[in-house]
């Protein structure tokens, strides 16, 4: 398969890939990592008349705790923010997600903020951004703006960012000292987008019950999904049998799964529930252990 | 695949009746309508561009009014092509009395082939849920838009 035709344009800075989107808006994509996007492309599933490629701003290739967050630049690859040291010791979560992402090769290539811009709701980044409650910074004609992730996902594949908006940069807040965290997913093969995934993270108090617990949901609906009711739920308790069986049921109120060749609907929201109180287990054991490993 | 549901309006069922048969309010309220254009006794052309994801594309087509008894119910037969592929689309609507408003059940026969329909039907049926649901809360801000 080959892609339709397009016009390529491989700006050196933001303030010209900036000026290319104003000009082509609708009819131009960003092409960071590509490991989404070309194989869209060959299947011509989308036929964007023109491509702007990133990839020689080398500005955007970084990574940085700054400001109580871990920052990552646009073109900060999965495999960059897996490998590295400052990732494991403040996100740990986060590195534990993107090994989930794909395989090696198309983590070497992928970048993790344009797989949250891709908004694919089966992704582990975006629910990763949800947990933390992370926002997504953005350059358009008018300047920069953070859109924080509440507002960023709207449906599949679909987000507010402006057809004339670069988003330069993942801004991922560093969960609390000594918080516990949990990322599981079932999928058919290794490698697969999630048919469900969820990321939990817990502290705990020294009785050892739930302080406040988080949990976000990917492959659930057309956006990751915090299931409000269910974290609420864990407030001040014990992750005893009864306890979890009620939050099941509530990640199950909470989310809309689709069916379709991989699973159904039900089944989806079955493995939700029971990921969820397995999430949450594994997530309490390390805040016991002080957050640790 | 079939999309099913249904929405309130806070007015009774002759004035959503209207509503719904309002070709000026259904275009503002479809999305990316650019055009609707009458071409007969409830027959229209439309022309709707769509910015959502993988389905992204211009699509041509015609709607039509059918079966009508009003205030009660009507199907629409949508056809339309596009780039992306093409829909066709049989879609019950019925306006029932619900205390001093209308509840609008809906249900969508949606069939979609060519290259779009090789997205899958997770995304395909998420989107069309998404799409319709953004049509009636237009629909319902017309309505308030109206009152007011």
């Amino acid at each position: 398969m080959k892609p339709p035709r397009f016009r390529y344009f491989a700006p050196t800075s933001v303030d010209e890939a900036v000026e290319l989107l104003s000009t082509h808006a609708d009819a131009a994509k960003v092409l960071a990592g590509g490991q989404s996007l070309v194989p869209m492309l060959n299947l011509r599933l989308a036929r964007p008349e023109v491509l702007v490629d990133i990839n020689r701003i080398e500005s955007l290739s970084y990574l940085r705790v700054e400001d109580g967050h871990l920052a990552v630049g646009a073109l900060a690859r999965h495999r960059m923010v897996e490998k590295a040291p400052e990732v494991a010791a403040r996100v740990p979560v986060l590195q534990e997600a993107v090994r989930h992402v794909g395989h090696v090769q198309i983590r070497n290539r992928g970048t993790v903020t344009g797989s949250i811009v891709h908004a694919d709701p089966s992704a582990e980044m975006p629910a990763v951004l949800a947990l933390l409650d992370g926002s997504v910074r953005v350059v358009g004609p008018s300047g920069t703006r953070d859109i924080p992730w509440q507002e960023l996902f709207l449906t599949y594949f679909t987000t507010t960012l402006g057809p004339d908006e670069l988003a330069v940069e993942t801004r991922f807040p560093l969960p609390p000292a000594g918080a516990g965290w949990s990322f599981m997913e079932v999928a058919r093969r290794h490698g697969d987008f999630a048919l469900v995934a969820v990321a939990a993270l817990v502290t705990a108090d020294e009785t050892g019950r739930v302080k406040e617990a988080r949990l976000s949901l990917a492959g659930v609906g057309g956006t990751p999904v915090r299931p409000e009711r269910a974290e609420a739920l864990l407030a001040g308790q014990a992750l005893e049998d009864d306890v979890l069986a009620a939050v099941a049921d509530a990640v199950r109120e909470a989310i809309e799964p689709e069916s379709d060749i991989h699973a159904s609907a039900e089944y989806r929201r079955h493995v939700a529930g029971v990921l969820a109180g397995r999430a949450l287990r594994a997530a309490m054991e390390r805040a016991r252990r002080g957050g640790e490993g | 695949m079939q999309i099913q549901g249904s929405v309130t309006f806070d007015a009774p069922p002759e004035r959503v009746w209207e509503l719904f048969n309002d070709p000026e309010a259904l275009r503002r309220a479809t999305p990316g309508c650019e055009r609707l254009d009458k071409v007969g006794e409830d027959r229209y052309e439309a022309v709707m561009s769509v910015g959502v994801a993988a389905i992204k594309g211009t699509y041509k087509g015609t709607i039509e009014i059918r079966d009508k008894e009003p205030p009660h119910r009507y199907r629409l037969a949508i056809e339309g092509s596009g780039s992306p592929g093409f829909v066709n689309i049989d879609a019950s609507m019925e306006f029932v009395p619900a205390g001093g408003g209308t509840q609008v059940n809906y249900s969508w026969d949606v069939q979609v082939g060519g290259p779009v329909a090789g997205v899958g039907q997770r995304v395909l049926g998420g989107v069309g849920r998404w799409l319709i649901g953004e049509f009636f809360k237009k629909m319902q801000a017309e309505l308030r838009a109206d009152a007011s």
